[in-house]
């Protein structure tokens, strides 16, 4: 318990200390999962409520392999990642390997189906409801459509912040494609494994402290911008 | 005078199932006409084929003149000329304003305007003291009357009505009534009343259609169905005995 409460403390000054090197590493963490999320959101979000809206052919099959893919582990996200961009890859010829590019690819691949595959549960959970409102008071197709997504966006904050979550407390994948290169690719909790078997435990609890208020203050901003959710967040009554 | 709906030899299935198969039904303008019958018998996927909500599988639909081709901007058009509520009506996230706006807004409506049309609905219901309320905390009659200044904000010709009083207390049920009785004769909406509740069709329709097992087997005016029924089902249905 000690070491516990000594790690704690000195983690701690670690993080007021402001060591320009812990800077430098929660800056990568935070570039590299943000880029990630966003880019997986843009791809996401339409895609998923295209699929829950649409009747195409395949799309019940895409969806099965969407939520296959949502537990995805993040060491075969990665290993998938580091055959395409291998030198002998199909893509090997640009280089990414070992840069924080390589990172946000197989962050992507990890986000993407978790965001796509909550966005088109979320939106086939309300859509005919939803839609019979909006088409009999007058809307067109795609104005319906929109009051889907619309009515469906606390569902899809939340795909966002189980994304999020998952992205940045992911080591195994950003270890096998960025390989924890000083100053460049070393993030947050690679940097965890690395000074915990360096024998820095207390170094190690200062950069988790440092991970969990990045998650707690990204999840806070997000629900900040939807006002509504923390509205909706009140618990249920139970008497 | 064109009737406001027109449908000829109408079959629906789901699956194998014929849920719905109505020889000639013509319902003229400006009347509040009662779908009645038990559950299941095909009164609201009637009124979903008339609402342009559910496609027929044969037989002809005509409203307001036009053949239906379910093309996107004949929908369109006829859509905006009929609203719907149902029994539990669906309020999007948003205050009650913007749940009565919606409807102006896709309209491309000027704020001007909306906010007008909005206050003038919402009085006519009484509902003016909660235009700025969460439209998801109200309660069951409230909602309902929301949904119904919803619906008259557009300026419909046709109103459509599914068992809006099923869920809410008798009290706030008499005050419903009360207002689609003057949104018929005061604005001339047509209203197309679905109900299992033979004492509301009574009180409010002009014309009763009554349907059994998909099918439509007497329709007349609301004093000649309940007074001297004339099919042995309808009888049965509206003495309450247990046939069916």
């Amino acid at each position: 318990m000690d070491i516990i409460i000594q790690g704690l403390k000195e983690g701690l000054m670690l993080v007021w200390s402001m060591d320009p090197k812990i800077i430098q590493i929660t800056l990568v963490s935070l570039q590299v999962s943000l880029s990630a999320l966003l880019i997986a959101a843009c791809l996401g979000i339409p895609l998923g409520a295209a699929l829950a809206l649409k009747e195409v052919p395949g799309r019940r099959l895409f969806l099965n392999i969407t939520y296959t893919f949502m537990g995805l582990p993040p060491v075969l996200a990665g290993l998938i990642v580091y055959l395409v961009l291998t030198t002998r890859g199909p893509l090997g010829q640009f280089q990414l390997l070992f840069t924080p590019t390589a990172m946000i690819c197989a962050q992507i691949l990890l986000a993407f189906p978790i965001i796509c595959g909550l966005t088109a549960r979320t939106v086939m959970a309300q859509r005919q409801e939803v839609y019979d409102t909006a088409v009999t008071l007058g809307a067109s197709r795609r104005q319906a459509a929109w009051a889907i997504i619309r009515e469906s966006r606390m569902g899809i904050i939340a795909a966002l912040t189980t994304a999020l979550g998952r992205l940045v407390a992911e080591v195994g994948a950003v270890m096998l494609v960025g390989g924890n290169i000083e100053g460049s690719t070393r993030v947050l909790t690679t940097s965890i494994v690395l000074e915990t078997r360096m024998g820095e435990d207390s170094r190690a609890i200062g950069i988790g402290i440092i991970l969990l208020v990045i998650s707690f203050s990204i999840i806070v901003l997000i629900n900040l911008l939807e006002k509504r959710s923390f509205k909706n967040d009140a618990g249920i009554q139970i008497t | 005078m064109t009737p406001v709906f027109k449908l000829h030899k109408i079959i629906k299935r789901y699956g194998q199932r014929e849920v719905l198969h109505i020889e000639e039904i013509n319902i003229h303008g400006q009347k509040i006409c009662a779908i009645l019958g038990p559950n299941g018998s095909g009164k609201t996927t009637l009124m979903r084929i008339m609402g342009l909500l559910t496609r027929n599988d044969t037989g002809t639909v005509n409203i307001l003149g036009e053949d239906i081709h379910w093309g996107k901007e004949q929908l369109l058009k006829l859509r905006r000329q009929m609203t719907m509520v149902t029994q539990t009506s669906f309020m999007f996230e948003g205050n009650v304003y913007d749940n009565v706006a919606y409807g102006l807004k896709i309209r491309r409506m000027p704020e001007r305007g909306i906010r007008a049309a909005v206050e003038k609905s919402l009085e006519l219901l009484g509902m003016s003291a909660f235009i700025a309320a969460d439209a998801r905390n109200l309660s069951g009659g409230e909602r309902q009357k929301v949904a119904i200044a919803r619906a008259l904000a557009v300026e419909p010709r046709v109103l459509f009505l599914d068992e809006p009083t099923a869920n809410i207390d008798p009290q706030s049920a008499v005050e419903i009534e009360r207002h689609v009785r003057f949104i018929n004769r005061e604005l001339g909406t047509t209203i197309i009343l679905v109900t299992h509740n033979l004492f509301q069709a009574r009180r409010l329709a002009d014309e009763v259609f009554f349907m059994w097992d998909g099918k439509m087997v007497e329709r007349g005016s609301a004093k000649d169905i309940f007074e001297q029924p004339q099919d042995e089902r309808t009888r049965s249905f509206l003495s309450g005995e247990t046939v069916f």
